[in-house]
């Protein structure tokens, strides 16, 4: 985690609650600039947090510093925020051009800045073609883009999306996440929920991960892996066609804990203490022993596997 | 140990007539509307005015055994005849009338609201069926508090008479009978397509008052304006739904129309009403809206 | 093998706009993936040969039932689960599953077992005795799920049924799919923006593009024929590595964190890339054939002009 300074976003100590139901509690984080990821299951407290981030929720305990900006002149902070919701609610009757220009002069804007700043945004997110038509005729994913196009219309520092990708199509996805990576090379925070973890994996640069209410880790994915515990044996699945045998090797020479064959044959799956150890002995097994590698993975260094561990599958009740 | 595994399976058995699939659908609407006590308490209070006629229909085939104990006079100005029929429609009707407003309005609505259409029309069942389905519900619910009792309360009299009062007054249950069925069809039309058209219950329920609230309105403002108030030809009175229907119960009946169109005209009248609500049901009752 | 899904020349139209542009061609596959860009026309599709529109031109067939004549028998045959939300209000899982199963015919006591084990088998557990409207989302899916399959139909078609669901959710929604897909009494048919979803669980793809047939292929040839491509992740003296590996005519791409990306060309095999490492002393940490060869087609179907007929 890094050190809070004037490009960061702090919670100390920040709790909430909705009468006696936990939203989030006690938690302490520093995001800094780029793609800050939100993962965790539907009700751990990831749209509590967005809310106390963009101001709309007042914490019950602790507090909030968003950047440089002074706590007591919101209206600041909602100038440098853009906030895209998880529902897909709009007012009716208006093009997706009117709801972005209209959004713009309520801050402020005069029409011609509103006009130009509103094309701008519907260029990104590859909505200019069909801006005048309205919103009630849209496909989901029409809509979806000309929301993120309306949330970071007016030049955020700090984007905060619920799912956005949310509907759109494979290339859509691949557009708006391009979109999201340039905001972030530009120094913005772009903080992201989403359920699709091998996309957050790919985009972001630190995960925070919730879990009824509480974060229960946050950081660079693979040194989220290394924190967990430092002496516990990583896992690694290798794909080839003598298992057994690499098997035997890695015992022999003491460099797996754990060693399991896959059903069909095809593979194993082994724990080691050493992974150092562990990848020359297997380059020299391949070598020595003619086998023929598939594939080789870490069953853990990524958010998938890191979010089982700690979340696991713990679903709705039965 | 043999240990049994629970998967997939494909249905290989019996499969129920398509043609009377559609009171499935009824069958659970009629479940979830006795759900209501309210409910079940109001329909019962239904049968109170049926109740009644029944016995005074009893006490009238009585007097000379039960003269003694009974207002004789004013029992002998009670006659059975068509008048009561009609007035047993009238009472019956407008109960059923504040039956379908209360259970109309969520029949369809709520499917809507819900995107439940694509789940019913995606099995083999049409539009058709489904509408049929809901309005079976109105029809059977109805039926039990107009034509039913009123039957029954015909078979009664023509039971305890010792005349030839039936074959004098034949015309009377059939009158009964079909005008009940022309009410209940109007009625559910009415309340489906509302409830079609229309998310909110209550939004519904009032609607189908204005239908026959602003009828009136119309009717009145259209007779002053074009029909110089003359008694035989207001027909503003087409606008009307509930003068309408009271035209066609006395054209059935054989009772003294009130003012208004005639009997043919109020007929043709209702059956436009009815086609165009139908047109209404037929465009907003369909599995996915397209909107280009 | 007899064809499950046959179109010929299928038209639909609204209004003005044309959905689908006669659509040709015949679909056996166990697993089938619906793909392409919103407003291809993939949900048009599912709910033309539902009934849901009529065909401006054309045919189809479900199971050599003709759609338009024979539209009941068809969806006899057919289950579906709905991309938005849907349920019916006022009625529990159970009641709501029995309902939908005595609608397609099976009679009512045998609907009620059926309900249940339709249920159980989606995994809602005591929870099938509460209301509809009390449901969180996955179990809503599920329930959505249930009605779907509960009178055991041949042919299954999913729109977006992991829409909305957190990743246990999913991890169990695409679990059970397959597990439905491996009874092999069942075929299925999934409309998902997902490519990973689609890739896990699906041997054959149907990309769709503004109303016409872009691609229809079989992943399992792909995969193969992707065999060349690796990702590989390397610790040690990574850019020496590099190097080797370009000397043997390896074309070699640093790409995201830490990642390699490498054609081989036939000559190479993997083995030379460990003895590389053997002799470098790297950690091959990571490897792996490129697992996007879904991303690439798709990419790839929508640059080029629609073909006229599939296959």
């Amino acid at each position: 985690m890094s050190e809070p300074t004037a490009e960061t976003i702090v919670f100390d100590n920040v709790s909430k609650f909705y009468g006696e139901v936990l939203g989030v509690n006690r938690v302490h984080l520093v995001l800094a600039p780029g793609i800050t990821g939100l993962v965790g299951p539907n009700g751990s407290g990831k749209t509590t947090l967005m809310n106390l981030v963009t101001g709309l929720l007042k914490p019950s305990e602790g507090s909030i510093r968003v950047l440089d900006l002074p706590p007591d002149r919101p209206e600041l902070l909602f100038s440098e925020i853009g906030y895209c919701t998880q529902y897909d609610a709009f007012p009716r009757g208006m093009s997706g051009y009117q709801f972005i220009y209209s959004f713009l002069r309520v801050h402020g804007y005069v029409h011609g800045e509103a006009e130009r700043l509103t094309w701008k945004a519907l260029e990104r997110v590859n909505m200019t073609e069909a801006a005048h038509r309205r919103l009630d005729g849209y496909s989901k994913g029409m809509r979806q883009r000309v929301r993120v196009a309306q949330a970071i219309s007016h030049e955020p520092r700090i984007l905060v999306l619920d799912e956005p990708l949310n509907g759109l199509d494979p290339m859509a996805r691949a557009e708006v996440s391009r979109v999201f990576e340039q905001l972030a090379g530009q120094g913005c925070h772009v903080i992201i929920s989403s359920h699709i973890l091998h996309e957050v994996d790919m985009f972001s640069d630190q995960v925070v991960f919730l879990s009824g209410g509480y974060v229960v880790a946050e950081g660079d994915v693979t040194g989220v892996r290394t924190d967990i515990e430092e002496n516990k044996p990583i896992q690694v699945l290798v794909r080839c066609d003598k298992p057994g045998l690499v098997a035997t090797r890695l015992f022999a020479a003491g460099a797996a804990v754990e060693v399991g064959l896959s059903e069909d044959l095809g593979g194993l799956l082994t724990r080691t203490r050493d992974p150092e150890k562990f990848y020359l002995l297997l380059n020299d097994v391949v070598l020595g022993d003619d086998v023929t590698i598939e594939s080789v993975s870490v069953a853990d260094a990524n958010v998938r596997a890191v979010y089982q561990y700690l979340i696991g599958s713990e679903g709705e009740p039965r | 140990m043999a240990v049994y595994d629970r998967t997939y399976r494909r249905y290989q058995g019996p499969v129920t007539s398509q043609t009377w699939r559609f009171l499935v659908v009824s069958h659970y609407v009629l479940k979830d509307v006795f759900k209501s006590k309210l409910l079940v308490f109001f329909y019962a209070l239904c049968f109170v005015y049926p109740l009644v006629l029944g016995v005074s229909i009893y006490l009238r085939n009585n007097l000379d055994r039960l003269g003694q104990i009974l207002p004789q006079e004013a029992l002998e100005q009670f006659q059975v005849d068509a008048g009561t029929f009609a007035g047993f429609l009238y009472s019956q009707g407008f109960l059923a009338f504040f039956l379908t407003v209360v259970i109309g309005p969520r029949l369809i609505s709520r499917d809507l609201a819900n995107n439940g259409l694509p789940l019913y029309l995606s099995r083999p069942i049409s539009r058709a069926q489904y509408v049929l389905g809901k309005l079976s519900v109105i029809f059977i619910l109805l039926s039990g508090i107009t034509w039913v009792p009123g039957l029954m309360l015909f078979a009664l009299q023509s039971a305890l008479d010792k005349g030839d009062w039936m074959t004098r007054h034949l015309r009377v249950a059939a009158g009964m009978t079909l005008g009940s069925w022309v009410w209940i069809l109007l009625l559910a039309v009415i309340a489906l397509a509302l409830s079609a058209w229309v998310k909110w219950r209550p939004v519904a329920a009032f609607l189908m008052f204005m239908i026959f609230a602003s009828g009136s309105f119309f009717a009145l403002i259209l007779n002053l304006l074009f029909f110089g108030g003359a008694r035989e030809r207001a027909w503003g009175y087409l606008v009307d739904p509930g003068r309408l229907i009271v035209i066609v119960w006395s054209g059935l009946l054989g009772t003294e129309p009130p003012d208004g169109p005639p009997v043919a005209l109020a007929w043709i009248a209702l059956a436009a009403m009815t086609a165009f609500l139908l047109w209404v049901l037929n465009r907003k009752l369909r599995a996915y809206e397209v909107v280009t | 093998m007899e064809s499950i899904i046959e179109l010929d020349g299928l038209s639909v139209h609204f209004g003005r706009l044309q959905a689908l542009k006669s659509l040709t061609g015949s679909y056996t596959a166990r697993s089938l993936g619906l793909l392409g860009p919103n407003g291809a026309g993939k949900t048009t599709l599912i709910h033309t040969l539902l009934g849901f529109h009529r065909p401006s031109a054309g045919t189809a067939r479900v199971f050599g039932n003709d759609i338009l004549h024979q539209d009941k028998a068809a969806r006899a045959l057919i289950g579906y689960m709905p991309e938005r939300d849907s349920f019916i209000a006022g009625m529990s899982a159970v009641r709501f599953v029995r309902m939908m199963a005595e609608l397609s015919g099976i009679p009512a006591a045998h609907a009620l077992e059926r309900a249940h084990e339709a249920l159980f088998f989606v995994g809602l557990g005591e929870s099938r005795y509460r209301n509809l409207e009390e449901y969180s989302q996955g179990m809503k899916q599920r329930a959505k799920l249930a009605q779907a399959l509960v009178h055991g139909p041949r042919l299954l078609f999913l729109d977006e049924p992991t829409n909305g669901l957190d990743p246990p959710a999913r991890e169990r929604m695409i679990r059970l799919i397959k597990a439905i897909r491996d009874t092999g009494e069942v075929h299925v048919v999934l409309s998902s923006h997902l490519l990973r979803d689609v890739e896990e669980c699906c041997e054959e793809v149907l990309i769709l593009n503004r109303g016409e047939i872009a691609c229809h292929c079989n992943l399992e040839e792909e995969r193969r024929a992707n065999r060349k491509f690796l990702e590989l992740e390397a610790r040690g003296d990574v850019d020496g590595y590099v190097e080797a590996i370009r000397a043997l005519g390896v074309e070699c791409v640093p790409y995201r964190k830490r990642r390699l990306k490498m054609v081989l060309p036939p000559e190479v095999e993997i083995r030379e890339l460990y003895r590389l490492a053997a002799e470098r002393r790297i950690e091959i940490r990571h490897l792996d054939y490129k697992k996007d060869s879904l991303q690439d087609i798709f990419l790839k179907a929508m640059e080029e002009k629609p073909a006229p007929a599939a296959q």
